[in-house]
């Protein structure tokens, strides 16, 4: 145990001076008119950061400084200010990245506070969010249960990937292995417009075709159902599924499927026994991207679903579509304020951090598949 | 000596705000004063001269006891935010003074005609010109240009009620009556000010064909509370046929949700059990009322159509009707849902019965066919039922 720290500490160390010496060897390399104008920039651009935060008028001040900086860096030491500028591009996003995520976590927070719980003498913050059911901004008992809008995004989620996963890669697998060039060649592209269709349109023909043809259909009270949700937003999914496994059984190499064919083999059985299980990963991939796309849609959620948020029952009924998380965000931020406006952003974490796994998970698997079959050549 | 050498700049720093600071004072009170002058007698002369080529003719004072300037001052109204829309298009109407081969904003043409026109007689003249002729000016005849122009403020209730009682203004706006506002008595309400109610703000209940034609053309408000707060579930326990009742409310914490709560349900905060729907636009509530069997909702007005029917209501006995000529109606200010929205206009020596020429030519405007429709019912405000409309005319003075 007292080792690891240890050597740590001298790994860190070496690290440091390793870093130390590249430093001193950049300085001494660089002519100190170059160096004098990249440190102003970085300076003044620190400064109107600064000033940004802080909400100052003066804000203006450095960052001119900073663009005059630049300016004259750019006209006399193009190489090393274009390197300084793609670095704080970079910088920058990252920091817009953290800057909204602090905004948000920050603005849950009261809810998140308020939610707060006593389990056995410990107060743990927003527990009462994820153990009851009642979500009522307005009548007494106040509460912000998020359980039924977590409920409703499963269950949309759900029959989403039902509807695009097994379309999807069946779509994939015709269009990467059996169709003809020609068609493939015309059917991809298109396949891919199609996800540039703005969500807002599928929704209309939900909320005024679907919905009330299926609540007269099922004998539902009043339109609105998860089912019909689910089946638009994995129609929504369905073209992100289809370009991204497409893309992956492509790229199985050649070598794989040759040598199961030499070996006598049918097409269908190179397929479902070589081809699919190489691209197991970039497959599942593809799927993933699909559901995240599912748990983010809003639009249409916010136009089909009913806006009142309580668990169906059973829990299972899916012909009943109450609120997503997202379409409680959409549907209530014009009329919200204080503790539930804060219960929204509270909403929008659990979709960040949702998201964030998801999106982790799919990138995991698609660095594994590149292993994989990397190794294989 | 940093420490000291700061202190100082900041005592120096803050002694030089102070100096601007009051300069700044100084200014803003010569502004303050110089306005209020300008007030009392400036502008009379000032609108005399540049009027005066133009409206030599037009003398007022002939027909109107005020008669400080020898040209009609712009009429000037401000207040409620709820009050401005309505109050905010008359005015932008009467400034344009549209011409009655129009159509669109007055008149009739072969393309359209404006609602209320057959009724009003179809006059020859400019929209202004033919309002402002019913109280004694003289028509201009140009286009944009009234016998007097009008504005409108945009601020609140509280405000709109204090700058017509300081006399800033010729109308205050209200969404409350301005008792509230001001914190009077009845009694020196009705002896200082003059309440003219140009529509109302309400929310009246609708139900689905299928409810309306099944029977269901009137409910009492105890039954709108039961359904809403899932003690009726059923449109044949109220006299309809076998069918679930499908509740649509308003997105909650909106101000339509909370004011169908307090008014309907007896608290702000009241329970609403029963609601299986929650949209945010009229647009949408009636879209989903369109098309589901067996559904309720509130909402504005405007939207109301053969297949959203409004239904009457029964209060504590009352019947309120859907029907503008009924005894009892849900445009009428006692329906609980209902709220007046005010203008206020004052008594001074010049005029005794609180509503001048100028003022009654605007007004008069709003109390017609074409005013109710194009002003109050466009902007998803309730019209006045058709005696209300006659009380309120008899508040103007007479017309030449």
């Amino acid at each position: 145990m007292n080792v690891l720290p240890n050597s740590d500490g001298a790994g860190l160390r070496a690290a440091a001076r390793r870093g130390l010496r590249r430093g001193r060897d950049f300085v001494d390399e660089t002519p100190p008119d170059a160096l004098v104008t990249v440190t102003v920039a970085a300076v003044s651009l620190l400064a109107a950061f600064a000033g940004f935060l802080a909400v100052s008028s003066l804000t203006a001040v450095p960052f001119a400084v900073f663009l005059v900086a630049t300016g004259y860096g750019w006209l006399r030491h193009q190489e090393l200010t274009a390197r300084v500028l793609t670095l704080t591009t970079t910088v920058s996003t990252i920091l817009v990245l953290g800057l909204i995520l602090v905004f948000i976590f920050a603005e849950a927070w009261p809810t998140v506070q308020y939610a707060t719980v006593n389990v056995f003498g410990v107060p743990i913050p927003g527990l009462r969010l994820f153990i009851e059911t009642r979500w009522s901004p307005v009548t007494p008992p106040i509460r912000y249960s998020l359980v039924p809008m977590i409920h409703g995004t499963v269950l949309v989620t759900i029959i989403a990937t039902a509807v695009a996963a097994p379309l999807g890669v069946a779509a994939a697998l015709f269009l990467s292995e059996i169709a003809p060039r020609t068609v493939r060649e015309v059917v991809k592209p298109g396949v891919e417009i199609l996800a540039g269709i703005p969500s807002i349109v599928y929704g209309f023909i939900g909320f005024t075709i679907l919905s009330p043809w299926a609540a007269d259909q099922f004998d539902i009270v009043g339109q609105g159902t998860y089912l019909f949700v689910g089946i638009v937003v994995g129609l929504m999914a369905l073209p992100t599924v289809v370009s991204v496994a497409e893309d992956a059984l492509n790229s199985v190499p050649e070598s794989m499927k040759s040598g199961s064919l030499a070996l006598g083999t049918t097409d269908w059985q190179t397929m479902t026994s070589i081809t699919l299980p190489a691209a197991f990963s970039g497959v599942s991939a593809a799927v993933l991207l699909g559901v995240g796309r599912a748990i983010g849609e809003t639009m249409a959620a916010t136009v089909m679903l009913r806006g009142s948020p309580e668990l169906t029952k059973p829990l299972y009924n899916v012909f009943y579509g109450n609120d997503t998380l997202t379409s409680l965000i959409a549907a209530n931020y014009g009329d919200a304020d204080g503790l539930q406006l804060s219960a929204l952003f509270v909403a929008g974490v659990i979709l960040f951090v949702t998201v964030l796994f998801l999106s982790i998970g799919s990138q995991y698997i698609e660095a594994r598949m590149r292993r994989k079959l990397g190794g294989a050549d | 000596m940093a420490q000291d050498s700061k202190k100082l700049a900041g005592s120096v720093s803050r002694r030089q705000f102070l100096v601007a600071s009051s300069a700044a004072g100084v200014a803003g009170l010569a502004g303050c004063s110089g306005q209020s002058s300008s007030e009392t007698d400036a502008p009379a002369t000032e609108e005399a001269e540049t009027d005066a080529p133009e409206t030599t003719t037009s003398t007022p004072e002939e027909t109107s006891e005020s008669s400080e300037s020898s040209a009609p001052q712009m009429l000037t109204a401000e207040g409620s935010s709820t009050v401005y829309p309505i109050a905010n298009k008359g005015s932008s109407y009467w400034n344009s003074n549209a011409p009655p081969s129009d159509g669109e904003y007055w008149g009739s043409n072969d393309e359209s005609t404006v609602p209320g026109w057959d009724e009003l007689g179809a006059p020859d003249m400019r929209l202004a010109d033919y309002f402002a002729s019913l109280y004694g000016f003289e028509p201009t005849e140009t286009q944009a240009n009234p016998a007097f122009a009008t504005s409108i403020g945009l601020s609140h209730s509280g405000t709109g009620c204090k700058s017509v009682r300081d006399g800033l203004v010729d109308i205050g706006n209200s969404s409350g009556p301005i008792t509230a506002e001001l914190g009077i008595s009845e009694s020196e309400a009705e002896e200082n000010y003059v309440d003219h109610v140009l529509g109302r703000d309400g929310q009246p209940v609708v139900v689905s064909k299928d409810v309306y034609d099944a029977g269901v053309t009137e409910l009492t408000g105890e039954e709108v509370r039961q359904i809403y707060q899932d003690e009726i579930t059923n449109w044949s326990e109220v006299g309809g046929h076998d069918q679930e009742i499908y509740v649509v409310g308003r997105a909650e914490g909106s101000g339509t949700d909370t004011s169908f709560r307090l008014n309907m349900l007896g608290s702000a905060d009241a329970s609403m059990e029963g609601v299986d729907t929650r949209k945010g636009q009229n647009q949408q509530v009636a879209t989903v009322v369109q098309q589901n069997d067996g559904a309720i909702a509130y909402m504005a007005l405007a939207f109301t159509g053969p297949e959203v029917q409004p239904i009457g209501i029964e209060f504590e006995g009352t019947l309120y009707a859907p029907d503008k000529s009924a005894e009892h109606t849900i445009f009428d200010s006692d329906y609980p849902l209902n709220r007046d929205l005010h203008q206020y206009t004052t008594v001074t020596e010049d005029t005794p019965s609180g509503t001048d020429m100028r003022e009654a030519a605007f007004m008069n405007m709003f109390l017609t066919t074409f005013g109710q429709k194009l002003f109050v019912e466009d902007n998803n405000y309730i019209p006045l039922p058709d005696k209300d409309l006659q009380a309120e005319k008899d508040k103007l003075p007479s017309q030449a």
